[in-house]
């Protein structure tokens, strides 16, 4: 119903952000994509390949589904973890 | 005393655009205003002047459109969704926290109330 709030996110000339990425390489050796540009959309391309997203510390290992397609890398590799309380000995 | 109307009982004085609106999950002031033009019903109409034929109609109309059950069961499958494919809101979601980036020092109340995987019971 509210087709224009799609268009109010980002200017149409500007296309989606996407940053150069070994696409092709990793679909024909079936090879993950090492990558730290979390802020990169995922485009209808990208369905089905593995990437390794940084998420500050480690790269966490996402397969892109047909879902994802629309939202940015970074979505899907968790920057924060839970916090648990540690018993001390003393 | 109440006009039943699509399940739910309108207060019987109020205007039809107003009560419609106020009543049906999913529809405002401005589609219940467009839903009584498309209907046929004169903006002054109230709800105890409807003939049982407008009803008829109003009900119908209703019918086709995404209001009550149907919205809920969409936002609740939407949010599903995003904890399915492991998306960032998806899993705030769960905990119940915020998704847009808002601070959780304090208050997040709305979000707390709000924010769970069934947000609607059906």
């Amino acid at each position: 119903m509210k087709a224009s709030l799609t268009l109010l996110k980002r200017s149409v000339w500007k296309g989606p952000h996407v940053v150069p990425l070994p696409i092709a390489d990793a679909i024909k050796n079936k090879t993950a994509i090492r990558t730290n540009a979390r802020s990169c959309t995922i485009l209808p391309q990208f369905v089905g390949v593995r990437f390794q997203i940084h998420n500050g510390k480690e790269y966490v290992e996402v397969e892109i589904t047909d879902n994802m397609v629309g939202s940015k890398l970074g979505e899907y590799a968790q920057t924060r973890k839970r916090f648990m309380y540690k018993y001390s000995k003393n | 005393m109440g006009v039943h109307v699509f399940g739910k009982s309108v207060k019987h004085n109020s205007l039809v655009r107003i009560g419609l609106a106020k009543v049906i999950f999913g529809l405002g002031y401005k589609q219940a205003e467009m839903l009584c033009a498309k209907v046929g019903i004169y903006p002054q109409m109230r709800m105890n002047q409807l003939k049982e034929p407008q009803i008829m109609d109003l009900n119908r109309e209703l019918s086709q459109m995404l209001v009550e059950g149907q919205l809920k069961q969409k936002v609740n499958n939407d949010i599903k969704l995003k904890r399915d494919i492991g998306s960032y809101a998806g899993t705030r979601h769960t905990l119940g926290l915020p998704v847009h980036g808002q601070n959780t020092r304090n208050n997040a109340h709305t979000a707390k109330k709000l924010n769970k995987l069934e947000r609607f019971r059906i």
